[in-house]
């Protein structure tokens, strides 16, 4: 006959043993109620088989045992949020970014906007032309054309410099992305080596979850779980940052060993950066451009990268990058050519002496002088500005100044009110010139330009239009981009709240059930207890008959 | 059944707080500003706002340049308001002069009058504003009307000659903007006002005085000599007579001309006056439906958003005051 009372006790000693290990796995759920990431854990029981027992008719088991610590997660949940979190980053960079810049183009004031000053300027011409000779008049329109001419340097230079910020920020980003993907390798060695001696992992997983989380704020890429428990991270075009125990460190380089001996400029004249991996040695590297890559993807890297924009190598010119940033900078940049090149020509009036080389400016100021050929506005260049020498402001005369661009270098040419041109010649001797001090046939033609229509390009940018046209465009162009970024970021949260939702729905401690947890492990612990002292009171018994 | 997780509960009612607040900002910030696109992504028609912005801007340079050309058309038409009256007393001066019962001393004692009368005309010929002389066409910084010399008498008013100083640019017109597509003249040069005028007032003054002008007819060249009496009496009566037609045509060639062309440049400046605050107006309407507020809706929807916060923060708190401890 089998020993019933060993059997009684063992059963039970498991039993207390099984319910405590519950009620302390409970307690580690409840203390991590509030820890981010943190994946609620089970611990799973097994009913002991009674080897003893087999050959006899009567089975009653062998009590309880205490399985595995089992993490309540789903790669699928896990995948969600972590694609939530991408999309989240780059929304983010987008809507911070255009916001500085959308502030340029107010529609309320009270700060100066081109639009705004460019419609005082021409207007304040137009007011010298009624009295040409009036000095505060002409101070008023000096003014004007200064503010202007702020206004499109401040608003370039918002956006330049934005490109540079961002630009500067990909390689603090890097740094963060390499340091997680060094601590996923490494935890993927830890996971690695206790798997394969049967030992559960979960604070490692729930850390390299974490990781990956993080990673995905940064990054878009694609995450494996091998066998052996360790991820593999890629990204889109297959590229392994992290494979096994290994990581692949992320570089930033202005001069990569694919590009030529001159890299394109950015909007500020400087150069872009490119974020690529180094196969070769430090001294003399081979680089792999996964610039394009990153920036196809999301999270905050592929949001600032694609604000920023990616600048081809074999580009020339600062405005054949692609991004917002250098779409509206290239709209700005077409005026301030259309500044230099179409207003100062209609400034300079037509060909005076049809017999001299060159254009001969017809214009003249209160003192009898004609302006220089960019004698209205102006940029900044030490070298020959009409480097053809034909008197007419062009394009072309721009473009062999060899600058990146003109609107930081723009200047307002007339700083002495007298000087400003606004008289024609009445003599009509060629080569021989005259300019009555109450003539404004010149202020009046060059206020004429503001409602003409004309072609504004740079680049690939081109529109036939007015000024007016153009800067409502660009302030179409600016609020539809930004309220797409702001879509994008309501989108993003909304996406990121429910993916999270669902990730802790299933994965997440509930304080509801630990404690009804709690009471039925107490309770069962409590009649394991009583089955022990039932035994005992049995034995006592037998005992007492002795 | 689903299970509802601590982080997940609270994450929700917080979220929807969150919502909930940032409808009453955006609602209050519309209520409070009356604007509901400041900035180019709060509308999708961000372009249209700034092209109505930057017509709004246009209309307002304009009606400036109007008001300016306004006053300055005003001041001619009181200038020559003034001539009316001097060309009528000329010509009485003049018939009378004619008068053959007046013997040539008091035919003098009238000239006195008429040279003043021409100091008049000179006056406004030469009138300034702001500081530029309104007949002296693009050369606006020096008199139209200088003074010169007759070669006989060498002293008295009958010895100073008017001529219209006529440099570059005396003889031209300013034209100026006042809408995108009209333009109005502002000036008209001196001599075509006061030419005649002067003219016939010197002729006038210098027969009355007993001087003839050379030439008979046409600009006087600052020749002619005294007439000798009584021979040259019929010759000067003659003179004098000749002065009336002067006067009556600078009167209906030039004065009434100018002022009928100074009334139309005023119709038409108060026309597109007109015109420009209507379209002002209409562009503020279309301004305001775009970009403005509506008042009645943005309070209501504030009430409401503050009706559903409200709600949240007491669903909120109720919730979260919920444990299952305070059975246990």
């Amino acid at each position: 006959m089998p020993n019933y009372s060993s059997k009684i006790l063992g059963n039970s000693v498991s039993a207390l043993v099984a319910q405590q290990a519950l009620i302390a796995n409970t307690s580690n759920n409840i203390a991590n109620v509030n820890t981010p990431g943190y994946t609620r854990r089970e611990i799973a029981l097994l009913n002991r088989v009674d080897a003893a027992s087999v050959q006899s008719s009567f089975t009653f088991g062998s009590g309880v045992e205490v399985g595995t610590v089992r993490r309540i997660t789903s790669s699928f949940l896990e995948t969600a949020v972590r694609d939530a979190a991408s999309r989240q980053g780059m929304a983010n960079i987008a809507n911070d970014y255009l916001g500085r810049i959308e502030s340029l183009f107010s529609l309320t004031g009270p700060q100066p906007t081109i639009g705004s000053t460019l419609n005082d300027f021409f207007s304040a011409v137009n007011t010298v032309a009624v009295n040409p000779s009036s000095i505060d008049d002409r101070i008023v329109m000096l003014q004007r054309g200064e503010e202007l001419v702020n206004a499109i340097k401040t608003t370039y230079n918002t956006i330049a410099e934005t490109q540079t910020e961002l630009d500067n920020q990909v390689p603090q980003e890097l740094q963060q992305i390499n340091d997680y993907t060094r601590q996923i390798a490494s935890l993927n060695d830890m996971i690695q080596k206790r798997k394969g001696s049967n030992i559960p992992a979960p604070d490692e997983e729930d850390q390299r979850d974490a990781l990956l989380t993080k990673l995905a704020e940064k990054i878009t890429f694609s995450a494996a779980e091998m066998e052996n428990g360790m991820m593999n991270v890629s990204l889109a075009n297959g590229f392994p940052l992290v494979s096994g125990t290994t990581a692949r460190e992320l570089g930033f380089t202005y001069t990569p060993s694919f590009g030529g001996a001159t890299l394109p400029p950015s909007l500020e004249g400087r150069t872009l950066g490119y974020v690529v991996y180094n196969f070769g040695s430090e001294t003399s590297p081979s680089h792999l451009d996964l610039t394009k890559t990153i920036k196809g993807g999301m999270g905050s890297l592929g949001g600032i990268l694609q604000l920023r924009g990616y600048a081809d190598v074999t580009n020339t010119t600062a405005f054949q990058a692609d991004g917002d940033l250098v779409a509206i900078a290239t709209r700005i940049e077409a005026l301030t050519r259309s500044l230099l090149t179409d207003v100062n020509e209609r400034y300079l009036g037509p060909d005076e002496d049809t017999t001299a080389a060159g254009l001969q400016s017809s214009s003249g100021d209160l003192l009898g002088n004609s302006p220089e050929v960019f004698g209205l506005f102006d940029f900044d260049y030490s070298g020959v500005k009409d480097a053809d020498g034909d008197g007419v402001p062009s394009t072309a005369d721009l473009l062999s100044s060899g600058m990146s661009h003109f609107s930081s270098y723009l200047r307002f040419a007339v700083t002495d009110p007298q000087r400003f041109a606004a008289s024609r010649d009445t003599d009509t001797t060629e080569g021989s010139v005259a300019f009555p001090a109450g003539d404004g046939q010149n202020a009046v033609a060059v206020a004429a330009l503001k409602q003409e229509v004309r072609t504004l390009t740079n680049g690939g940018f081109s529109l036939t239009g007015t000024f007016d046209e153009l800067y409502s465009s660009t302030v179409n162009f600016v609020g539809s981009t930004k309220s797409r970024a702001e879509t994008d970021v309501a989108v993003a949260k909304a996406s990121q709240v429910s993916a999270q939702s669902k990730r802790d729905q299933l994965s997440a401690v509930s304080l509801d059930e630990e404690f009804a947890n709690l009471i039925k492990y107490q309770k069962a612990f409590q009649a394991s207890a009583r089955i022990i002292k039932t035994a005992s009171d049995m034995l006592d018994q037998l005992v007492a008959l002795i | 059944m689903t299970r509802i997780s601590e982080s997940q509960f609270t994450r929700s009612l917080i979220e929807h707080t969150a919502n909930n607040k940032a409808r009453v900002d955006k609602y209050s910030e519309e209520v409070a500003t009356g604007i509901k696109a400041a900035l180019p992504s709060d509308s999708t028609d961000a372009g249209v706002i700034s092209r109505y912005k930057q017509q709004l801007d246009r209309i307002d340079g304009y009606m400036t340049t109007i008001s300016r050309v306004k006053s300055f058309v005003q001041f001619q038409d009181d200038a020559l308001s003034q001539m009316d009256e001097l060309i009528l007393r000329a010509k009485e001066i003049a018939s009378q002069g004619a008068n053959e019962s007046l013997t040539s001393s008091a035919r003098a004692f009238l000239a006195e009058e008429v040279f003043q009368i021409r100091e008049q005309v000179i006056g406004l010929g030469n009138s300034s504003y702001q500081g530029r002389f309104v007949y002296g066409g693009a050369d606006d910084d020096d008199p139209p009307f200088d003074a010169a010399e007759y070669y006989e008498p060498t002293t008295g008013p009958a010895a100073v000659k008017y001529e219209f100083d006529a440099e570059l640019g005396t003889s031209q017109t300013r034209p100026v903007h006042i809408t995108d597509d009209v333009t109005v003249t502002l000036n008209t040069p001196g001599d075509e006002v006061f030419g005649t005028t002067i003219e016939a007032l010197e002729r006038l003054g210098r027969a009355l005085s007993g001087y003839a002008t050379t030439p008979a007819s046409g600009s006087p060249d600052g020749g002619g000599a005294a007439y000798t009496f009584p021979t040259d009496y019929t010759q000067q009566t003659a003179d004098i007579k000749h002065t009336i037609d002067l006067l009556n045509r600078a009167r209906d060639e030039d004065i009434l001309p100018e002022r009928t062309m100074l009334g139309g440049k005023m119709r038409r400046l108060e026309t597109a006056e007109a015109l420009l605050s209507l379209s002002k107006t209409s562009a503020q309407e279309v301004l305001s439906k775009i970009q403005n507020a509506d008042e009645t809706e943005s309070v209501a929807n504030l009430t409401q958003a503050q009706t559903a916060l409200q709600a949240s923060y007491s669903v909120t708190a109720k919730a979260l005051r919920l444990t299952i401890m305070d059975y246990i």
